[in-house]
């Protein structure tokens, strides 16, 4: 009886769903339409190339939840600076921490398949601790060296965006213990045998990288080319 | 038994009293796209509503794109196109967009048509500059004087734009992939004047619009295709781009239907911008920054094309139609503080309808707007006519503002004030994509509404209030 008298008051909450139905007022965030509509206040100078750290920068420097902060960073390239469609698929990958050498296996969300190559060879992780609206969190960030006093600086990146003169421009970018974060690495842990077998049997993170990873930087066509490499390695 | 039978059928009335309202929301508009006499398949654009033969209605000015420009006039319960000159029906020189006002400040309002016979940049015929002359149509740019500046670039929309405030219009023209120009009659002769005014930039031009924005005079936004967006703040006769700074540059997305509508029934007119497969915008004025309130479903990407914002069944809320192209149209009715319902829509739909521009005017004198829709592009279809279905109960108030020559003051600001609202509303110079509104300022009042008065904003910034007694009519103002 209580089974039947449950199902009518179901019914009856279905059908009132159904009449309103047409009015839809859905207050869920849209991270994307974010970081399309304020893409000129973090690229005043609409270059985006290499400018992940940017991104990341902006991104921290919200008041925001822990989630929104996971959820802002799977939608742009690290390496290139592309915005990436919402609902991507990343690419498990491993890159190597700073301070241990150790492997640390994650996702990243890349615009295209040279950038996952790229970030393998020329950046390394480290932990970073910061408090965010509800809590405080420790997570893998993406770092390189600071390219500041390169003299080879990509001449298609701003320079501005990164640097004050030698150092890092902590106003522009986030600095970590003297490594420039140029974003941020998903579902991190440290590797095992396994996971290192499965990076190196996808076709992209293993023959393709193998092969792109190989050759000399003035051959690079793909992806940003030589851009993302000159500022990182 | 009985009691049983007594409480089951009490709960069956119940909830058929939820399910009724919904349903009667599906049928928001009637279909009288059989009052367009000889309404065939065709290519068709922007839509401008203008008194073509200056007998003092208002007729709907349909462009062609490969077809006839159309002047489709109320007569007899029946929309029918009175021209047939060449100058003005030129099917030939595929016409996209159009706008009316009066550039030579004789009162009456001459048609500027924009042609285009390619996507971007040099194009090979002109554009036209409409007059009605005695009994004919002459188009301005045909006389020798007036050769020297015409504009031979690809091209989308056209406003109206009456940059002094001294009754004598220019016209903006948002081309692609060469420069906007902005014309204007001076010493008896047309000219470009976007160099002199800042307005000479290269884009891919799509929507505009213009009036009381940010400032007391005549402002601009244009709404562009790869690049940032345009808002040209008036300044002295001049224009300044301050869209960074009033973050309405939105770089990433290609603009599309823009009009003026105060969204929070504050007293000033806001923007509503939709982007072709981007997020459409709703931005409202805050601390001198506008800022995009729209919410799902409204800022859901469409392939949008022209976006209207009138009170289309007389209840005292705008609604916002958003015309598609190749999939549904959406309708929205705003609420009070910027809430954006969407309306089911049945009639309207036209799930496979492609449309290119639309306008709303009270083309039959009712009280109630009629919405004509175009359609073309990659499909010739037939035009749409439409009307809201309207509560007998509710009133009007439409108030048609004319400058001191006589001409509609077409980037005049009219507010209605009440004890429920203050909202204000755009006499029209140019909006949706491609398109323009009838230059009348139209009001449904609410329920238990009173205490109405109006305010006009002249283009000059200057104003003017009255008080309104009766309802249900039309109040003509003439500036002094």
């Amino acid at each position: 009886m209580r089974l039947l008298r449950n199902f009518k008051k179901l019914i009856l909450i279905f059908l009132i769903t159904l009449t309103f139905s047409n009015i839809s007022i859905s207050e869920e965030k849209n991270y994307y339409k974010d970081l399309v509509t304020d893409w000129s206040r973090i690229f005043p100078d609409n270059n985006r190339n290499a400018a992940g750290p940017k991104f990341f920068k902006y991104i921290i420097d919200k008041d925001i939840s822990y989630k929104d902060f996971v959820e802002y960073n799977k939608l742009y390239c690290a390496v290139s600076g592309s915005l990436i469609d919402p609902n991507s698929t990343p690419e498990f990958v491993n890159i190597n921490e700073e301070k241990t050498g150790k492997k640390i296996c994650g996702n990243y969300y890349r615009c295209c398949v040279p950038c996952s190559c790229d970030l393998m060879k020329y950046t390394t992780v480290k932990k970073m601790k910061h408090k965010f609206k509800d809590v405080t969190k420790e997570f893998y960030v993406l770092t390189i060296d600071n390219p500041c006093s390169k003299k080879d600086f990509p001449e298609r990146v701003t320079k501005k965006y990164f640097c004050d003169g030698n150092n890092i421009a902590k106003d522009q970018v986030y600095n970590l213990d003297g490594r420039m974060v140029i974003g941020l690495f998903h579902n991190t842990k440290l590797c095992n045998d396994n996971d290192i077998k499965i990076v190196k049997a996808h076709p992209v993170t293993g023959e393709y990288c193998d092969i792109r990873n190989n050759t000399p930087l003035e051959e690079l066509q793909a992806g940003m080319g030589d851009i993302f490499i000159k500022l990182a390695r | 038994m009985k009691i049983n039978i007594t409480k089951y059928l009490k709960k069956i009335i119940f909830l058929c009293c939820l399910i009724l309202p919904n349903k009667l929301y599906a049928d928001f508009f009637e279909d009288l796209t059989s009052q367009i006499v000889d309404n065939p398949k065709r290519l068709s654009y922007g839509v401008s509503v203008t008194d073509v033969n200056q007998d003092g209605n208002f007729d709907f000015v349909v462009t062609g794109f490969g077809y006839f420009n159309l002047a489709l006039s109320y007569e007899d319960g029946k929309l029918i196109n009175i021209v047939d000159e060449k100058i003005f029906s030129d099917e030939f020189r595929r016409t996209i967009g159009v706008a009316a006002c009066d550039i030579d400040k004789d009162g009456f309002e001459e048609i500027y048509f924009l042609n285009t016979d390619t996507y971007s940049g040099t194009k090979k015929y002109s554009d036209r500059l409409i007059d009605f002359e005695g009994d004919n149509f002459v188009d301005l740019f045909e006389i020798e004087k007036n050769k020297t500046d015409l504009n031979l670039t690809a091209g989308r929309s056209v406003v109206c734009v009456d940059r002094n405030g001294d009754g004598a219009y220019g016209v903006y023209v948002a081309n692609y992939g060469g420069p906007t120009r902005f014309y204007e009659y001076e010493d008896q002769k047309i000219v470009d004047k976007s160099v002199q005014l800042n307005l000479a930039k290269v884009t891919g031009g799509r929507a505009v619009v213009a009036g009381h924005i940010i400032s007391n005079k005549m402002d601009i936004f244009a709404a562009n295709e790869r690049g940032a967006n345009f808002l040209y703040k008036n300044n002295n006769g001049k224009f300044l781009d301050v869209a960074y700074e009033y973050r309405v540059e939105d770089v990433l997305q290609n603009g599309r239907g823009t009009a003026l509508s105060d969204i929070y029934y504050r007293g000033r007119l806001d923007i509503l911008n939709g982007n072709w497969g981007g997020f459409h915008r709703a931005y409202v004025l805050k601390d001198d920054v506008f800022e995009d309130i729209a919410k799902p479903t409204f800022d859901d990407p469409t392939r949008i094309r022209t976006i209207i914002s009138a009170d289309l069944d007389n209840d005292g809320y705008d609604e916002v139609f958003m015309n598609n192209i190749g999939e549904p149209n959406k309708l929205f009715k705003i609420m009070d503080n910027g809430v954006l319902e969407q309306l089911s829509l049945d009639i309207g739909l036209e799930p496979d309808g492609y449309g290119t521009g639309a306008a709303v005017a009270d083309i039959d004198n009712d009280g109630v707007l009629e919405l004509l829709v175009s359609h073309g592009e990659s499909r010739d279809q037939p035009l749409s006519l439409y009307k809201a279905k309207v509560d007998a109960n509710h009133k009007y108030l439409r108030v048609k503002p004319l400058n001191k020559y006589g001409a509609p003051a077409r980037g005049a600001t009219v507010t209605l004030i009440s004890n429920l609202r203050k909202h204000s509303k755009t006499i029209d110079a140019g909006s949706g994509y491609l398109c323009q509104m009838e230059p009348v300022a139209h009001y449904g009042i609410r329920k238990n509404e009173k205490d109405i008065r109006v305010q006009i904003k002249w283009t000059n910034g200057k104003t003017k209030t009255i008080s309104v007694k009766n309802l249900n009519k039309t109040i003509t103002l003439r500036q002094k």
